[in-house]
């Protein structure tokens, strides 16, 4: 068995941490031998997702209980979830804490696997969760389908017949080059590249464009760095941006055969 | 439970910034309603026809995200992807990146951390190319382009992403 303590020092002397994501020092503790390992939390400066990147190491460690102060519904529900006991209210030292468990005393509440009970429950909660998803989406969804509108009232096919030449190489490079700049949730690269294929653009230019709207993100490219390394971030980019004509070439190309259309 | 100040303005300011594009749009037509009425409407009618054509298949993607909701949880998907090494490393990599949801900034933190325990660069260019694989909007892209484009389109992307993963793997050094 192993015991995930969240603790403000390196050893099993230290007081346990008050808050799971936030604590300078996670202890995993083997509560029959007291042996413990001490990692430090790469998430205690709180920049980003901390409590997620406490619950990965939780799960990575295959941990079976969490001692904490306090945890949040969040991080709760991805621990019990992934069937790790979690007790909040915990006080004192990280010895004191386990030996506490381990002489089964619990002063302070128990969270285990906490499922909705019944069908219909657990229809409800995934009811729920997919209606705020799709609430998150709704905003820029219903943005782009009104900014679509005004696409078809003000461009003309002529402008557009402008920027895509009939050429298959360059209207595709063009499509990669465009997906890549925009981001966001692909359901509305499908509904832009939908609309651009009734005016005509030709099928290699938005099949680049949806590819490249997921797997290039210019306007993300800091955030992957960042996260990532400089090197990983450029390279898998660059690498990316290539892919999505190549994808594009192939997959038109092959339909166009399947089809029997030709180019 | 401990509440801290901070929950409502965390909650408020993505919301804020969800909603500048929409708002951006509606200010558009605002305008232009007053400007050119009639232009304004065409393209309003034009919206609502896009809106009417997808409302079916948009209703097929709610329900696939519920059974996705119900099976799967981000849980799985850090299991997946921390996991395994060589060609049972890669396949899930890729079925993490299939099935993720969401946008793909909330996934950085958790990439990072689960580099160095097992996730190779390969296997998150493997996951990250695979996120162009939406099983929950197939009904979507199925509406506009039709089955046969979706299937190729569908089996030269996980493809691809293969291949970046491979390149990434030889030009990045772990």
């Amino acid at each position: 068995m192993k015991i995930f303590v969240s603790a403000n020092g390196s050893t099993t002397e230290a007081s346990v941490g008050q808050r799971f994501g936030l604590s300078p020092y996670f202890i995993i503790v083997n509560p029959q031998t007291m042996d413990f390992e001490a990692v430090p939390n790469s998430g205690a400066d709180g920049k980003r997702a901390a409590g997620m990147q406490a619950v990965v190491l939780a799960i990575s460690k295959e941990v079976d209980l969490v001692l904490t102060g306090y945890c949040s519904p969040t991080a709760m529900k991805y621990l019990t979830d992934n069937g790790i006991e979690v007790i909040t209210g915990v006080k004192g030292t990280v010895s004191a804490a386990v030996a506490q468990y381990r002489n089964q005393i619990h002063p302070a509440t128990i969270h285990s696997m906490v499922k909705p009970e019944g069908t219909g429950a657990v229809l409800i909660h995934a009811f729920k969760s997919t209606g705020k998803q799709f609430a998150n989406l709704l905003p820029v969804f219903v943005g782009v389908i009104l900014l679509m509108g005004l696409f078809n009232s003000f461009i003309s096919k002529e402008l557009l017949s402008s920027i895509f030449s009939g050429s298959t190489l360059l209207d595709t490079l063009w499509g990669a080059g465009f997906g890549s700049i925009f981001a966001g949730n692909p359901i509305n690269s499908y509904v832009i590249g939908g609309e651009l294929l009734v005016y005509g653009v030709s099928l290699f230019a938005v099949t680049a464009f949806i590819i490249s709207w997921v797997t290039v993100g210019l306007v993300q490219l800091p955030a992957e760095i960042a996260a990532l390394g400089k090197n990983f971030a450029l390279v898998r980019n660059a690498l990316s941006f290539i892919t999505s004509i190549a994808i594009a070439i192939l997959t038109v190309g092959t339909y166009n055969l399947i089809m029997g259309c030709g180019q | 439970m401990r509440k801290d100040g901070y929950g409502h303005a965390n909650k408020i300011i993505p919301l804020l910034k969800k909603l500048i594009f929409p708002v951006c749009v509606l200010v558009i037509y605002a305008v232009l309603f007053i400007f050119s009425p009639a232009r304004a409407s065409v393209a309003f009618r034009s919206s609502m026809g896009i809106l009417l054509n997808i409302v079916v298949p948009l209703s097929l993607v709610f329900t696939l995200m519920i059974f996705m909701n119900l099976f799967l949880t981000p849980a799985h998907i850090v299991k997946f992807l921390g996991k395994g090494s060589g060609a049972r490393g890669i396949v899930l990599s890729a079925a993490a990146g299939i099935i993720s949801m969401g946008p793909i900034y909330a996934w950085y933190p958790l990439i990072k951390e689960l580099r160095g325990k097992g996730a190779t660069n390969s296997f998150i260019a493997v996951f990250l190319g695979n996120r162009a694989v939406k099983p929950f909007l197939l009904p979507i892209m199925i509406s506009y382009f039709g089955g046969m484009y979706v299937v190729l389109l569908t089996l030269f992307t996980i493809a691809g992403s293969l291949a970046v993963g491979y390149l990434v793997n030889i030009l990045v050094k772990d």
